[in-house]
């Protein structure tokens, strides 16, 4: 059924090319959307602490702690912890959305839809041993993000992201039988900087 | 993979054809199938009436091996692999609190019912019960039955059931084993048995230590710790008259181990010392009464106790650090009654109740367990052609929704010489302590983990306390969830063929379907240390299938083969429905590239092998009264998560950089009768010298040993 539906689409996709060639001339082209920046990017964190770490999208910065009151910020990050700058975390506009699929292929913010924080314990994204967004390898001890799930994030002012986290790696280690004193975030994120829902 | 499968069983087809015209006739090998068991009826009768898969391990072979082991005697048997719980944890010198247990048709080792004289142990740790407990110097057979044999035995009998039977008091003997080996391992073992008119005893005990090994000098703390063992058997029959019997039998085992390692309170290295304590003991009675020639009844109680003990001080100030503790009670009377005669017409019926108590530092509170059980198993024949049993066991419990269990076997004999077997049966295995009561917090990370049973309670406790925001809304946990026993449904079908007098060919395909497996899980709101909390569901679907075959060859009356091999698929129902949905993705941890998983990358359950061998030979000879006995083991490669920091994000083993190689454990050991009643015994074990010390820390390299062993019968 599945099969079919695409062969389908596929040739509906091909007349519409088709048309579009024999009477290109007429047509109007619209003005192609605004690419969106793409990033990859990594941060440190401490193992354990009892603050986050903020990261503001537009220019890949971390932003002070200090400011974790103002709308400076879009995410935070502690332990497996992700805060959006919302409601209980902080004054910005932002929310959340935990979208299953392939990264590459999602083009297109929602408006509507996203999570908030709706108190420190009550977060927009599920950061659960079992539901949360990682795998826990509990004889290893090693966190791997979930494959084919990602973060489509309204920014503290309105702009949107989409973001997936590529791997998380411990640092820092004292001897092997204490706790790393540092998590490697890696994570890459496409972000469209004029405020249209736009993310290819 | 299935091609391989089919090769096979073409190959085994090929065999049976060719040499299907000679006759049967009587020899040695051929009595294999005469063997007595008692495992599959809970009475006495031979293994060719009965029409379930069972092997017999003899106290010859495990004499012949020489090994102290009874992990590396099982797992020379066809399909029986040891499933290590690595942790990752010995290497870095800590203690490894859960030891090796036997995989048997891809199930865990919680899986497997262990016995001894039918009887059950108890203190599983993590669902492993360490087979160090049972010392090997009075077995006088091992009992393996493949399939679920709850409809006998209850929880956890689904893979099937490993009953170690120890020696009974027929005769006069004496005898004696010193063995030294690598690691200053020293075990010694001794033993008689006394029979007059009326009675019989059976005595035996065994010492056993070993310094233990360190795989990495730079790491303080041993990976192996030191320990000793002891371990002491009794056994008195008495002949009440010629129609009563009575057995009393008591068990006793404490290993010690020396622990030494490194903790880290805060960010300063602290050396801790301290030991672990296992104890285990058991007390037997069983009055046995011959109404008349069709009549039998057994009254029996069984007491036993199990515990482990850890506690570690720190150096510096001899304070104390820590202790673990974990207690075990069960009692069990019984009564079983037998009506008729095996195999002709046997029916086999009984009532039981248990008692069991745990108390443990991680638990709640003492938690009773009471539960009754009824069983019933009826064993017929029809025109010395067909065997066929029938049984049910009803198991009532405090905890759970009873449990009806039932089983049905057939074998039938197209001739005296090829036996078809047929069984499909079904098992359960009852949520355990730690998934019912454990209440523990973290004090590292934070987080705390409470037992389906405890929810409620621990809910409210951790709110109480400011552990739990006040705005959280816990009234959906006022009623503790109910954990309902994991399921199964075991069917096997297969043949043992006895080609002529020097060959015997067993095969035995195998179907497991396993439901509402017990899996933590999060809560949906978090402490306010932002650590979430879990407890326990039934949850997952899996099954597993494949084939076991064995090949026994007599060359004549000096040297044998056997030959044993396990093809297996284990997988996760519910891993195959997202596949199939295109729900499952990975993610190239180089490229980062993400893909849907595809059904043929789905490889199946970590830590299992999808093929397994075994070979063995011996070899006597009798100018030299000598005799050599060669095992080995192949284990197929397996996978496991996380290997080497191989990460893809889809949570299943589905790339072959998670695959751990496969490897061979080749032992030899040779006997020589130096005098009348001496013997010298020397042997080397793992002479290919494998190890894999951060998967394997059990596995130590190339070892030799020798003992010196002195019988004597009258």
């Amino acid at each position: 059924m599945k099969m079919k539906n695409m062969k389908l689409s596929l040739l509906a996709v091909a007349v519409v090319v088709a048309g579009l060639v024999s009477c290109g001339k007429e047509e109007v082209p619209a003005p192609p959307p605004t690419p969106t920046v793409s990033i990859t990017d990594s941060v440190e964190i401490p193992f354990s602490t009892n603050h986050y770490l903020f990261y503001r999208f537009k220019d890949s910065a971390v932003v002070a702690a200090a400011d974790s009151a103002t709308t400076k910020w879009d995410f935070g990050l502690r332990f497996v912890s992700i805060i959006v700058n919302s409601h209980s975390s902080g004054p910005g506009n932002g929310g959340v959305i935990t979208q299953p699929g392939i990264y590459d292929n999602y083009i297109t913010a929602p408006t509507t839809g996203y999570a908030y924080d709706t108190t420190a314990t009550q977060t927009g994204v599920d950061a659960g041993l079992t539901t949360g967004w990682y795998n826990y390898d509990d004889a290893t001890h090693v966190f791997s993000p979930k494959a084919g799930q990602f973060f489509v994030i309204r920014t503290a002012d309105n702009h949107y992201v989409k973001m997936e986290i590529l791997s998380v790696t411990y640092a820092g280690f004292v001897s092997q039988t204490s706790p790393p004193t540092t998590l490697i975030y890696k994570f890459r994120y496409n972000y469209q900087a004029d405020g249209t829902t736009n993310l290819q | 993979m299935f091609r391989k499968f089919l090769y096979t069983f073409l190959a085994i087809a090929l065999l049976i054809k060719v040499s299907g015209q000679s006759k049967p006739q009587e020899d040695s090998l051929a009595k294999l199938l005469d063997e007595v068991v008692v495992t599959a009826t809970r009475t006495e009768n031979k293994v060719s009436n009965i029409p379930l898969p069972i092997d017999v391990i003899s106290a010859k072979n495990i004499h012949l091996s020489g090994s102290q082991n009874l992990i590396d005697i099982l797992q020379m048997q066809t399909g029986l692999v040891i499933a290590s719980n690595p942790l990752g944890t010995a290497l870095q010198g800590y203690p490894n609190p859960f030891g090796d247990g036997i995989q048997m048709q891809g199930l865990d080792p919680a899986y497997t019912l262990i016995l001894v004289d039918g009887e059950p142990l108890i203190g599983r740790n993590a669902g492993i019960i360490n087979l160090g407990r049972i010392a090997i110097g009075n077995i006088k057979q091992i009992e393996i039955i493949r399939g679920p044999a709850t409809c006998l035995y209850g929880s956890d009998a689904l893979a099937g059931v490993i009953n170690i039977i120890t020696e009974n008091p027929t005769k006069n003997s004496a005898k004696f084993q010193a063995h030294y080996g690598t690691n200053n391992t020293l075990g010694l073992t001794g033993a008689g048995t006394i029979v007059n008119k009326k009675m019989g005893i059976a005595l035996f005990a065994n010492r056993y230590s070993s310094d233990g090994y360190d795989f990495d000098k730079d790491i303080y703390g041993q990976t192996i710790d030191p320990f000793i063992d002891y371990s002491a058997n009794a056994k008195l029959t008495y002949q009440l008259s010629d129609k009563s019997k009575l057995t009393l039998s008591g068990r006793f085992f404490t290993e010690t181990q020396f622990n030494n390692y490194l903790i880290y309170p805060k960010s300063e290295a602290e050396i801790v010392k301290g030991k672990t304590i296992e104890t285990d003991g058991s007390l037997f009675a069983r009055f046995e009464h011959k109404i008349n020639n069709k009549v039998t009844y057994l009254a029996s109680v069984y007491a036993t106790a199990y515990s482990n003990n850890a506690s570690v001080f720190m150096q510096k100030n001899d304070s104390l650090y820590e202790t673990i503790r974990l207690s075990d009670f069960m009692l069990r009377p019984e009564l079983q009654v037998n009506i008729g005669k095996n195999p002709a017409s046997l029916f086999v019926t009984g009532i039981g109740f248990n008692f069991e108590n745990v108390n443990s530092t991680r638990y709640a509170a003492v938690d009773n367990l009471n539960a009754g059980y009824l069983f019933a198993q009826k064993q017929f024949q029809i025109k010395d052609k067909v065997n066929i049993i029938a049984g049910a066991r009803y198991d009532k419990n405090s905890l759970y929704n009873a449990q009806l269990s039932p089983k049905l076997a057939v074998a039938y004999k197209i001739k005296p010489n090829f036996i078809l077997k047929g069984s499909i049966g079904a098992g359960f295995k009852a949520p355990d302590f730690r998934q019912q009561f454990l209440n523990f917090s973290n004090s590292l990370i934070g987080y705390t983990l409470l037992g389906a049973n405890e929810l409620s309670h621990g809910l409210e406790t951790l709110q109480e306390s400011g552990q739990i925001s006040p705005d959280i809304n816990l009234s959906p946990y006022k009623e503790n969830p109910r954990l309902s026993p994991e399921r199964s449904l075991g069917i096997n079908a297969g043949f043992d063929y006895t080609i002529n007098k020097k060959a015997i060919a067993k095969l035995n395909f195998f179907r497991n379907d396993i439901s509402n497996l017990i899996e933590s899980y999060n809560l949906p709101f978090n402490k306010t240390n932002n650590q979430s909390i879990y407890s326990y569901m039934n949850l997952d679907r899996v099954f597993t299938e494949g084939f076991e075959a064995s090949f026994s060859y007599k060359f004549n009356q000096h040297f044998s083969i056997f030959a044993g091999y396990q093809f297996l698929i284990a997988k996760d129902k519910d891993v195959i429905d997202k596949i199939e949905k295109g729900k499952l993705y990975k993610r190239d941890p180089v490229t980062y590239q993400t893909t849907v998983v595809t059904k043929n990358e789905y490889k199946g359950l970590y830590n299992r092998s999808s093929n397994n061998g075994n070979l063995r030979f011996q070899y006597n000879n009798i100018l030299y009264k000598a005799t050599a006995f060669i095992t080995a083991k192949y284990r197929g490669g397996y996978g496991f998560s996380g290997l080497n920091g191989f990460q893809d994000g889809s949570g299943i083993y589905d790339d072959d950089r998670e695959t751990v190689k496969g490897y061979v454990l080749l032992n030899a050991t040779i006997s020589k009768q130096i005098a009348n009643r001496w013997e010298l015994q020397g042997g080397i074990e793992n002479i290919l010298n494998y190890t894999n010390k951060l998967l394997m820390p059990n596995i130590f390299g190339r070892s030799y040993f020798i003992n010196v062993n002195f019988k004597f019968e009258k």
